[in-house]
């Protein structure tokens, strides 16, 4: 497995939103996490990348409420649920976060450097930015144009971008259809398939059940906190009450 | 007239420019207010006063002993008075406040509350269309310039100015991008006291140095940073010129103008917080951390 969650509980002053997830991802693996709104899909990728953690540290300093983590996380055969999450990312295990979050004041050609922020070789910097302006040529275009005056789809394709430039191992991107027209939603999940076939190992938060569950080899139903099913596409599907119930088919 | 209007408008706009970018920068990058950010500009002006009059060291050294003296206690008050309560937004409020206050009055120990001066480091001046212009108020002048255009190179085309600028915008994305922020943060106060001290430093000749020098130009900061929006670097630049040139028309137009000048700032910043108090590029401040 390259990604072991096990045991996983998160607390924010005292409500416990994660209730003892357990999930894996294999390496070439895509796997999608599904749930309805408020399951706690989004905290999960947060506890995994190490943001959860950061919350923990700053509530500690502050009046504000108090965070719990507990459960263990393994990635790539080591133990990172102490690491701080601008580490994690040097490991290979990358978050693209829900409402993408680009950089608006920023160019976005800058936005996509500050992916390689890790990077110092200028060549492989380079040689990486056409990667990415290949894999999404509208970006290309639009380079020296600030992030915030994109579009909606412009801007998932530069928070993917930017994701993949830290050259991930594990990718994992929160619901990037969301607010997005059928047309580009669409684009996204093929752009997604594609950086799957390039190797990335892709761990995918969606709201559109029907167009991710065709994608991935593995779901997993998270609801109020707790992992309520998993399994392909075909055995969840026969599932009568897992359809009707959390999946909304 | 008009020629005093805008040597004066420049010459003070660029000094509010440097003291409020400074303030700006460490608010951005880690939403810090920092009240003693004033304080640290007028330590500077105390070691320069120190350096040159009484060890009898040259200008050039003297200001950059100063400066790297000042940034040296910004990073030691940053690492252990105000690291420890960043996340607590009152207490840094009420902590720089004390920390400006002790400042004063360790000054006030050591150099007493006597009116010092220190003497041009060029003198001279020459004049066009009946206008004296100093050549020390040129060389400020230029100095300003030339750290605003190093600040601007710097945070536009370095690693580091980068990742000021990711977290600027969202701290919690920019440790997703692998940017450690303590350690950003820490060099950003350095920046920031250190732009203070630049600016105490070029400021000193052309003012008088005293224990409650950090006053007035903290509340004209304050109105600069008001003005152009809380966190915005353009905003500050800008609001900056547009305060020194008020000013210099309240000064020079206004039988008498110059014992409003200090109501000036107040008055713009009162008619902000009414009219538009996010500012001119203020940040709208969404869920983030
Ligand atoms: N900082 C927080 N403090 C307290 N409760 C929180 C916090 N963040 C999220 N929650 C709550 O935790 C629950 C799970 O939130 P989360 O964002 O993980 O859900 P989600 O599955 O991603 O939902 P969505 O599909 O809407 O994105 C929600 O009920 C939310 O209100
Ligand atoms: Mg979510």
């Amino acid at each position: 497995m390259l990604l072991e969650v096990l045991h996983m509980s998160v607390f924010y002053d005292k409500a416990m939103l994660l209730n003892d997830v357990n999930l894996g991802v294999d390496e070439g693996e895509l796997v999608s996490l599904v749930g309805p709104n408020g399951a706690g899909k989004s905290t999960l990728l947060r506890a995994i990348t190490g943001l959860v953690a950061r919350d923990r540290e700053i509530s500690k300093r502050s009046t504000g409420g108090e965070v719990i983590l507990k459960g263990k996380i393994r990635f790539a055969g080591e133990e990172i649920q102490g690491v701080p999450a601008y580490q994690i990312v040097k490991r290979g295990l990358v978050h693209c976060p829900e409402r993408r979050r680009p950089f608006r004041e920023m160019a976005v050609r800058d936005n996509l450097l500050a992916g390689a922020y890790l990077k110092r070789d200028r060549v492989a910097k380079a040689s990486d930015l056409e990667k990415v302006y290949t894999l999404f040529p509208v970006l290309k275009g639009r380079s020296s144009q600030v992030a915030g005056t994109l579009s909606g789809g412009e801007q998932q394709m530069l928070a993917i971008g930017r994701a993949l430039m830290t050259e991930p191992k594990l990718l994992c991107i929160d619901e990037p259809s969301t607010g997005l027209a059928p047309i580009l939603r669409k684009e996204v999940f093929t752009k997604i398939k594609e950086v799957s076939l390039l190797g990335i190992t892709v761990l995918l938060v969606e709201q559109e059940v029907s167009a991710v569950f065709e994608m991935a080899s593995r779901n997993y139903v998270l609801s109020s906190g707790r992992i309520i099913a998993e399994g392909t596409a075909e055995s969840l599907l026969k599932d009568e009450v897992i359809r009707k119930t959390y999946l909304g088919l | 007239m008009l020629l005093d209007i805008v040597v004066s408008g420049l010459i003070s706009g660029s000094m509010f420019a440097l003291l409020a970018i400074g303030f700006s920068l460490i608010f951005g990058v880690a939403r810090i207010v920092n009240i003693a950010h004033t304080a640290f500009y007028m330590v500077a002006a105390y070691c320069i006063f120190f350096f040159t009059q009484r060890m009898g060291l040259g200008s050039i050294i003297s200001m950059l002993l100063a400066i790297v003296m000042v940034i040296c206690l910004g990073l030691l008050t940053y690492r252990f008075f105000i690291e420890p309560i960043r996340e607590h937004e009152a207490a840094v409020l009420i902590g720089t406040i004390a920390l400006a206050i002790a400042m004063q009055e360790v000054m006030l120990l050591i150099f007493t509350g006597d009116f010092l001066s220190v003497p041009s480091l060029v003198g001279g001046f020459f004049s066009i269309m009946n206008v004296k212009i100093f050549y020390q108020q040129l060389l400020t002048f230029g100095a300003v310039v030339a750290v605003l255009l190093a600040l601007w190179l710097m945070l536009m085309k370095t690693r580091l100015g980068l990742a000021i600028r990711c977290m600027a915008e969202d701290r919690e994305v920019a440790n997703l991008m692998g940017i450690n922020e303590r350690l950003v943060a820490m060099a950003t106060m350095g920046i920031s006291v250190g732009l203070a001290a630049f600016t105490g430093a070029v400021v000193v000749p052309l003012t008088i140095v005293n224990p409650f020098m950090w006053m007035e130009p903290l509340i004209i900061m304050m109105a600069v940073v008001v003005l152009g929006g809380l966190g915005s670097l353009k905003g500050s630049f800008l609001g900056a010129y547009i305060l020194g040139f008020t000013e210099a028309l309240v000064v020079f137009l206004i039988p008498k103008g110059a014992f409003l000048k200090g109501s000036v700032a107040l008055s713009i910043m009162i008619l902000v917080l009414i009219l538009r108090p996010e500012g001119l590029f203020g940040i709208a401040f969404e869920e983030e951390r």
